[in-house]
């Protein structure tokens, strides 16, 4: 059922879509829609017919709503201007690690507390195990390997910054701002919604991506056999190269096969959970540049 | 003010929002004398914080041209100018609209 992306109100059709939108952006200057057609749409203001026409297929699905994610995500953070921090790790400074270590740590433990109220709402038993495995893995450690916070924190320690300080440093507010967001999902949306939000955000990782269009990977690859990077560094992005290739599919398969009646309403909170993200991959860069003011650059070129 | 958004002018309903470009919406909003057009209040909010930042730093009491490049997502790298002078500086704004980072460059 067509829903306008910004508010969530439900219409019949797209053009009904279309006349609340024009009159939330067009005749009050609604700053949420207003952002959201910027964001998504087009920045150049439509007819109420054009406008219908763009919502619709900007929402079709002809591939499947695993694809219509993945894609979407690749233009946001792969497209033509590729998010700066996947910019800044094609050669990360030690800026950019830490960075990435010390907001990275509330990002993990949010994500399995997120991830946790979908194996609370759910009644399908292989969402459950699917969930519990990646808490395990994230958070606990898993066939005798580390968690990725632990080998989160070891990267950081072999950078030169003790755990102690790793641990006592607190969020910047963009990736604070990113965790209340999917916090505020988790308690008011149904656990597929929760479930698209969380795992399409592993597609960062996820190689393939590079199948479908992505301009660049994570990070280059060249990294792991390299010696200009400790050990520590090398076994943390190995992890995520490694794991989260089928991992996010897998996830966004399970969100396809039970999404029936709801698409609409897991597509417009993945949108939002990308600007979350956005912000946050943001904040990491954010960190770094604190630590080393020459980070500039990556931005400002 | 002249202003050029990502290589275009802008600041009027035909152009489009003096920050962003967009041609959505319909806010005015005048700065230094000149009646100009944004997208949302919020544009506007950021855009005031912005020239208000820069002529703290620059001890100007006012603009001529405002040249800026970039978006939401990545923040905006910018040249003001006044007379022969210029500025460049990078902003990017928090979720209040205030200035979250600004860096001369
Ligand atoms: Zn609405
Ligand atoms: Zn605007």
């Amino acid at each position: 059922m067509p829903i306008c992306p910004s508010c969530e109100i439900k219409f019949n059709n797209w053009y009904d879509v279309a006349e609340h939108i024009d009159l939330m952006a067009n005749k009050r200057s609604d700053k949420s829609h207003v952002m959201w057609l910027n964001r998504n749409l087009s920045i150049k203001r439509l007819s109420k017919e054009e406008l219908a026409k763009k919502l619709e297929d900007y929402f079709s699905t002809p591939e499947g709503l695993g694809m219509w994610i993945r894609k979407r995500f690749i233009e946001k953070f792969y497209g033509e201007n590729p998010h700066p921090f996947i910019l800044a790790m094609q050669k990360p400074t030690r800026g950019v690690l830490l960075g990435y270590v010390i907001e990275h740590q509330h990002f993990l433990k949010n994500w399995v507390k997120v991830l946790s109220s979908i194996v609370f709402k759910t009644d399908k038993d292989e969402v459950v195990e699917y969930e519990l495995e990646n808490i395990a893995v994230e958070f606990i450690g898993y066939k005798g390997r580390p968690s990725h916070y632990e080998l989160l924190l070891r990267m950081g320690e072999s950078l030169g910054m003790s755990r102690e300080k790793i641990l006592n440093t607190q969020p910047l507010p963009d990736t604070q701002f990113a965790i209340n967001t999917w916090r505020r999902i988790a308690e008011e949306k149904h656990w597929l919604i929760t479930m698209a939000c969380m795992h399409s955000l592993e597609l960062v990782a996820d190689r393939s991506l590079r199948n479908y269009g992505a301009k660049l990977h994570y990070f280059d690859p060249q990294i792991l056999t390299s010696d200009e990077y400790s050990q520590a560094v090398k076994d943390f992005l190995r992890e995520g190269y490694e794991a989260d290739v089928s991992h996010a599919g897998e996830a966004l398969h399970l969100v396809e096969k039970y999404a029936k009646g709801i698409e609409e309403e897991i597509q417009i909170n993945v949108l939002k959970s990308f600007d979350a993200f956005s912000k946050y991959l943001f904040a990491r860069l954010e960190r770094g540049i604190e630590l080393e003011p020459q980070l500039m650059r990556v931005i400002t070129r | 003010m002249k202003i050029i958004v990502n290589g275009k002018e802008a600041g009027s309903k035909e152009t489009g929002c003096a920050l962003c470009g967009a041609t959505w919406g319909e806010y005015y909003e005048e700065i230094d004398g000149d009646r100009l057009f944004f997208c949302c209040d919020f544009c506007a909010l950021e855009f005031k914080n912005m020239v208000n930042e820069v002529k703290k730093r620059t001890g100007w009491s006012k603009i001529d041209e405002l040249i800026i490049n970039g978006n939401y997502y990545t923040g905006r790298t910018c040249i003001a100018k006044l007379g022969e002078k210029e500025y460049k500086f990078y902003v990017k704004f928090n979720e209040e609209g205030d200035v979250g980072i600004f860096k001369e460059v």
